[in-house]
């Protein structure tokens, strides 16, 4: 049994310790928002928050969220009412398959809340750990960039 | 599918070492587990119990004892690349700890992780090797320091037994007029396990070249010290042609180590070229 912060509720799971956060999150929670890609850590479509911070959740093994806070996709906006980062990658057509778009939106929450006014360099080292295949990154980079303070 | 194992969470030193006493070598340490996990997956590795050593306090620090500095082993990249103490004293490790992998791979993994996983292409170990750092290793009989460098036996393998725990690295603090750099290759500009992989430190009196320590990774079976090219630049007068000779020391070095092989001719301009280059920026910062 593991305890955690997930998406601002305090949650109680049963998990096998071989499992990885990922699996945890897709197979047992039903947050299916954080998607598989490589499952290696290549390319950050998994990306959640632990304690504040975008880390691979295909390489994290649930025991280690015991006790930490986690952020996922589905914590980020509703439907209803869409956080400032999910309307802006819509307003710049930053979305085209969506598949690299929960993690690359964790990693950008992730360095708005660190740093308010970021450059284009530090943008683009903030999604450096994602693989977008659609878009080239430029309008994820202008997306991000249109949030600054 | 990641096959099953119990895991354990000790508290302290203390705890691990018992628990890895009593495992008789079928435990695994996990650290960040960046390079654990993947191993898992492939079944490169089936421990049956895995010992989480990032809940112990003492193994997290930075800390400056006098002289030197000690870096604990689950300190991560991202916790190196962003501490002054590092950046002050050992800015060749910081530079390495900051280009590693991606804000999350260094979010995660660790620096005792990235030894002990001894990759040839691994991106701490010749800032480390140039450093002249020492490792502290602990198990239930003993508890010893070993220079880095005699650390590594082969690819993936260290000297450590299973039931040794590596507690810190420490090497003596730079002082703030020692030149130094490290310069990379990669596949892939992020992400991507470096290529290969130059650490140099030095400095100049009268423009010449004194207590020069230069270590590559990637071109040889365990990152290494060029002693060769070291020797011969010592205490000479610092010139573009004399770079250009050492590089040549450089490759004979991962020639002689490694070997006449198809990638060769590809590896020999290019490590001669990363040396070169790594001399330079450490001359401009
Ligand atoms: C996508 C990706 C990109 C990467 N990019 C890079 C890169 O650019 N450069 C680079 O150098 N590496 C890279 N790596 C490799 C890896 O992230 C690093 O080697 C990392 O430092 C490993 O640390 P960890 O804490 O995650 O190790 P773990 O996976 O937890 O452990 C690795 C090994 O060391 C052992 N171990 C760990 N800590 C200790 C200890 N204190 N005492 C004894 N044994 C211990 C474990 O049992 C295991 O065998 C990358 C990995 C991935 C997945
Ligand atoms: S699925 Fe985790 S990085 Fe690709
Ligand atoms: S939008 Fe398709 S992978 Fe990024």
């Amino acid at each position: 049994m593991i305890t955690f912060m997930l998406n601002g509720k305090e949650i109680q799971v049963e998990v096998p310790p071989h499992w990885t956060l990922l699996r945890l999150l897709r197979e047992k929670l039903c947050l299916t928002g954080t998607k598989e890609g490589c499952g290696i850590g290549e390319c950050g479509s998994c990306t959640v928050l632990l304690d504040g911070m975008p880390v691979n959740a295909c390489l994290i093994l649930a025991p280690k969220v015991e006790g930490r806070r986690v952020e996922t996709i589905e914590g980020l906006g509703s439907r209803e009412s869409l956080h400032p980062l999910q309307k802006s990658f819509m307003d710049h057509g930053a979305i085209q398959c969506g598949f690299c778009t929960p993690g690359i939106l964790m990693s950008s929450k992730a360095l708005l809340e660190k740093n308010s006014q970021p450059n284009r360099e530090e943008i683009k080292e903030a999604i450096s750990g994602h693989l977008c295949r659609c878009t080239g990154y430029h309008q994820i980079i202008e997306a991000i960039e249109a949030l600054k303070e | 599918m990641i096959p099953p194992f119990e895991y354990k969470i000790p508290n302290t030193i203390e705890e691990t070492c018992d628990l890895l006493w009593k495992a008789k070598g079928k435990a695994k340490i996990i650290a960040g587990g960046t390079d654990l996990v993947i191993g898992l997956r492939n079944g490169d590795q089936a421990p049956s119990v895995i010992i989480d050593i990032t809940r112990i306090e003492q193994l997290r620090k930075i800390e400056e004892k006098n002289s030197t500095l000690s870096i604990g082993a689950t300190v991560t990249h991202s916790e190196i690349a962003s501490s002054p103490s590092v950046r002050k004293y050992g800015k060749v490790l910081s530079d390495a700890a900051s280009e590693i992998g991606s804000p999350q791979i260094r979010n995660v993994g660790t620096i005792g992780g990235n030894i002990v996983n001894a990759s040839p292409a691994a991106d701490t170990l010749p800032p480390l090797m140039v450093l002249n750092a020492m490792g502290r290793v602990i198990s239930k009989e003993e508890e010893r320091q070993v220079p880095l460098a005699q650390l590594f036996k082969g690819p993936y393998q260290t000297q450590l037994k299973p039931h040794e725990l590596l507690v810190q690295i420490s090497f003596q603090k730079l002082h703030p007029e020692v030149k130094s750099s490290f310069v990379r290759l990669a596949r892939r500009d992020a992400m991507a396990i470096a290529r290969m992989n130059v650490a140099v430190v030095f400095q100049v009196e009268q423009s010449r070249i004194k207590d020069i320590r230069i270590a590559v990774g990637s071109v040889t079976p365990t990152p290494q010290r060029m002693s060769g090219a070291e020797t011969f630049l010592e205490g000479e007068k610092l010139e573009e042609k004399l770079l250009k000779k050492a590089s040549l020391k450089v490759s004979e070095t991962m020639i002689r180590q490694s070997g006449i092989r198809p990638s060769t001719s590809y590896k020999q301009p290019v490590v001669e070229a990363l040396f070169i280059r790594a001399m330079k920026k450490a001359l401009e910062e």
